[in-house]
C-alpha cells in the first residue's frame, strides 16, 4: 500500500517519473490538474469564499497536520507565512531523497494557479533548505512585499542566520502565479 | 544514507502521516490513468514498487518473511486510523486490513475514488516482493482486504485481478 506517512518521498519520486515520461510540461500539468484541481480543490473553495479567513483555515489545518515549523501573520490585506522548518523538504533531506531537480517548485506549481483563480498574487522566496516566506495579496493591491521584519517581526525567516545557505540558490517570485515565473540567485 | 534498523526505510519526526495526503495519492492515480491509460498506471505502480521501495525489497531479501511482517506492522502503525492485523507462519505473512485508512479517509472526504485504486496494493506489493523471491496475492478491497506474502517458489496461482474489488464512494 502507498501510505501517507512517507507521502513526500513518493510524491517527490513521482515528479521525476513524470518528467521522464513527458518532460517538464507533464510535471506542471500534474501539479495543476491532479494537485490543484483534484486533491486540493478544497483550498480554492475556502479561499474563494472567505479570502484571508479561508487561508487561515486551510493552512492552519494542513501545516499543523503535517508538523510544519512556521509562523503566520495576517492583516486585512495580506496573508504571510514564515516557514522555518518545511515538513516535506525536511522529510526528504533527513531521508536523503532527491530524484527531481527542484522539489520546492511544486508549491508554486499548484498554489500559484489556485490563488490566481481566486484573484490573489504571490510574493515568495525559498532557500531550498526547508525555509521560505510567502505574502499573498489581492491582485489589485500594488503593495510591494514587506521588508525583513516589517510584517513578520521576530518570526521573519529572513532574520535567521541560516536563511542564506553558503553556496546555495534562492528562488524569488514577485507578484507571481506561475511556478516558472521566478528568478534564481546564488548565495554566499 | 546508512541503513537504519527501523523496519521503515524512510522515517519522519511526526508520529503518524497526514491523512489528507490520501487525496493526493488518489488524484495522482486518476491523473496517470487519464494521461497514460491503465497500462501506464500499472507501469507507474510497478516502477514505484521496484525503485522507490527498493530499500524495502532489500530488507525483505535479507530478512525473509519475518522482515515482511515487521515492515507491515511498522507501516500501518503510522497510517492514521488503520485497523490491521499482521500474522506470520513459516510459509507466509498475512496482512488482514479490517479498515483501510486510505479508503476510509477518501470516503469521509467525499472524494470520487479511482475504481482500480485497490489494485495499487497488488502491483506495488508485487514489485517490492519479487526481488526478495516473494509474491503477493490479495482479495477484497474498497475498505477491507487480505494481502498474503509468500515465497515465489511455492508457485501459487496467478493473481486474479477480479478478486480485487473496485473502489467506490
Amino acid at each position: 500500500m502507498l501510505g501517507c506517512y512517507d507521502f513526500c518521498g513518493h510524491y517527490e519520486w513521482t515528479f521525476e517519473w513524470m518528467r521522464q515520461q513527458g518532460g517538464e510540461p507533464l510535471v506542471r500539468a500534474y501539479w495543476d490538474e491532479a494537485i490543484r484541481r483534484d486533491s486540493q480543490r478544497h483550498a480554492a473553495a475556502l479561499i474563494a469564499a472567505k479570502g484571508i479567513e479561508g487561508m487561515k483555515e486551510y493552512w492552519g489545518h494542513t501545516l499543523a497536520d503535517e508538523g510544519a515549523g512556521y509562523h503566520c501573520t495576517t492583516t486585512n490585506a495580506v496573508y504571510r507565512i514564515d516557514m522555518f522548518a518545511c515538513p516535506s523538504k525536511g522529510f526528504l533531506t533527513r531521508n536523503g531523497l532527491r530524484q527531481y531537480h527542484d522539489y520546492c517548485d511544486h508549491c508554486m506549481g499548484w498554489i500559484g494557479p489556485m490563488l490566481k483563480e481566486c484573484g490573489w498574487v504571490v510574493d515568495h522566496e525559498h532557500n531550498h533548505c526547508g525555509q521560505c516566506w510567502w505574502e499573498l495579496r489581492r491582485n489589485d493591491d500594488p503593495t510591494p512585499p514587506s521588508k525583513p521584519g516589517e510584517l513578520g517581526g521576530e518570526h521573519d525567516v529572513r532574520h535567521r542566520a541560516d536563511w542564506l545557505p553558503p553556496h546555495g540558490t534562492m528562488d524569488v517570485y514577485e507578484r507571481a502565479n506561475d511556478p516558472d515565473d521566478k528568478t534564481t540567485r546564488k548565495t554566499g | 544514507m546508512a541503513p537504519s534498523a527501523h523496519p521503515l526505510p524512510y522515517t519522519d519526526i511526526k508520529p503518524v502521516g497526514a491523512a489528507d495526503f490520501y487525496f493526493a495519492i488518489n488524484a495522482t492515480f486518476r491523473f496517470v490513468l487519464n494521461k497514460s491509460g491503465i497500462e501506464g498506471l500499472h507501469r507507474y505502480w510497478t516502477d514505484l514498487g521496484a525503485r522507490y521501495f527498493a530499500p524495502v525489497s532489500a530488507r525483505w531479501s535479507a530478512g525473509g518473511l519475518p522482515a515482511v511482517a515487521d515492515y507491515w506492522r511498522a507501516f500501518f502503525a503510522v497510517e492514521p486510523r488503520s485497523d490491521v492485523e499482521v500474522s506470520a507462519d513459516d510459509a507466509s505473512v498475512t496482512v488482514n486490513i479490517r479498515v483501510c485508512p486510505a479508503i476510509a479517509h477518501l470516503h469521509k472526504g467525499g472524494r470520487e475514488i479511482v475504481p482500480c485504486y485497490c489494485q495499487h496494493c497488488y502491483f506495488i506489493g508485487e514489485a517490492m516482493a519479487a526481488p526478495a523471491g516473494l509474491t503477493i496475492r490479495m482479495e477484497g478491497g474498497n475498505g477491507s482486504c487480505q494481502q498474503r506474502f509468500l515465497r515465489r517458489d511455492t508457485t501459487p496461482a496467478p493473481q486474479d485481478l477480479a478478486r480485487i474489488k473496485e473502489a467506490s464512494c
